[in-house]
């Protein structure tokens, strides 16, 4: 009896043991875990990066969004004709559209002064989840008057950067790439800087009714802005070419 | 009458705490890391996800990173607590040969690796795209029911399986 009690007693100390083992183990698990996970998410929410679209105040009213929506310019402001583009830096058609098509436009109708075009931001923010952090990289590089170079890079290298976690350094080095001042940029990057005015741009096009990328509309003068089907050249040339026509003129005047 | 059976009263108050018990805790904690990582992303709670393989934003912004409204990493949160609540109170005096808490790990971690099974067909098939962390997690689980496999042998009444 009292041998089978000694038993029992080194077999409740053993077992005691192994436990207390154990939670040891699952503390370190528990630290460890806690570090990692702890430093990942604080470190990112140190970071003020304006990554999302934020509250826009007043963006009901159509006139000040209107106000506040904002696109970048090329060309002569005075050009008869208007080519506007709502793009999204990690859209694949977008990259087709400012390597491919915008070139032939530039040279047919932009560097002549028959036309300017303007590039409005449609970050398509469900899909593309650096969209919008892209298209405020540009604008820093705006501030320093950099942005068509900015934005034809990202497009450049869309398939390198698009895929990854976090774009960040990359962009980063793209503003040496098109020479920028790297600590403007990279304060500008880290800010909230052009979170709103891009913002903006995306709610425009929801009243617009544009939700796909890219969207290219013509106007001439102050008229009705035409929406295209599509983004290739011969169909802006088409548009452009019949909106110069002077209008025909009635028989018998 | 079994022994597990007489164990359940609170009899098994000697029984060696069972490792493969302890296998499952450290391995949902593990999980549960993993889980509240991906959870603290789709509340918004941190930046991009770091995604060393893989495409973690194009699953994590994909349709099917979300039951309704619930995000599928806060299931696996939810998940993975339950089973490290199981398996320590498995762990503890008296409970050690619990056939309920058996057959609660093993339904638990089998219905877990169901779910991460349907989820990594998703990825494969479906989105195209993997997530490390969403692979890791389907690894875990799977090594859970694995080590929650003894409890069979705990609930057909066989005994103490380590």
């Amino acid at each position: 009896m009292s041998s089978r009690g000694e038993q029992r007693r080194q077999a409740r100390q053993k077992g005691s043991s192994e436990l207390t083992k154990f939670y040891w183990i699952l503390g370190a698990v528990a630290v460890v875990g806690v570090g990692v996970v702890g430093y990942s998410v604080g470190s990112d929410a140190l970071s003020a990066a304006a990554t999302e679209p934020i509250d826009l105040q007043g963006a009901d009213d159509v006139s000040r969004l209107v106000q506040l929506a904002q696109g970048v310019k090329k060309g002569d402001p005075d050009a008869p004709i208007t080519i506007v583009e709502f793009g999204d830096y990690q859209c694949p058609g977008c990259g087709a559209f400012a390597l491919s098509v915008k070139p032939q436009v530039d040279l047919a109708y932009v560097q002549p002064g028959k036309a300017n075009f303007v590039f409005y931001d449609l970050p398509l923010v469900s899909i593309h989840a650096h969209s919008f952090l892209a298209a405020r990289a540009a604008r820093c590089a705006g501030d320093q008057d950099r942005f068509w170079e900015y934005h034809d890079n990202l497009f450049r290298t869309q398939a390198a950067w698009s895929t990854k976690s976090d774009p960040t350094p990359d962009f980063l080095d793209y503003a040496g790439v098109v020479g920028l001042e790297p600590d403007a940029f990279e304060t500008c990057l880290n800010s909230d800087r052009h979170a709103e005015v891009v913002t903006a741009n995306m709610r425009l096009a929801e009243e617009l009714g544009l939700s796909a990328t890219p969207s290219i509309m013509v106007s001439r003068g102050q008229g009705m802005a035409r929406r295209l089907n599509g983004f290739d050249f011969q169909t802006i040339k088409n548009t452009v070419d019949g909106m110069m026509e002077p209008p025909a003129t009635p028989p018998g005047n | 009458m079994g022994e597990a059976e007489v164990l359940d009263t609170g009899a098994g108050a000697d029984a060696p705490a069972p490792v493969n018990r302890m296998v499952v805790a450290v391995l949902s904690l593990v999980g549960l890391f993993v889980a509240f990582y991906l959870m603290a992303h789709s509340f918004g709670w941190t930046g991009p996800l770091v995604c060393g393989i893989g495409e973690c934003e194009t699953v994590q912004s994909s349709r099917w990173a979300k039951v309704g409204e619930v995000p599928v990493s806060a299931i696996g949160f939810a998940g993975y607590a339950t089973l490290l609540g199981l398996s320590v109170a498995g762990l503890q005096p008296g409970r050690r040969s619990s056939r309920g808490l058996g057959l609660l790990l093993l339904a638990g971690s089998g219905a877990g690796v169901a779910f991460s099974a349907w989820l990594t067909y998703l990825e494969a098939a479906v989105i195209h795209a993997w997530c490390q962390w969403c692979v890791t997690s389907a690894i875990l689980i799977t090594l859970i029911f694995l080590a929650a496999l003894p409890e069979a042998r705990r609930i057909r009444g066989g005994g103490d399986a380590r």
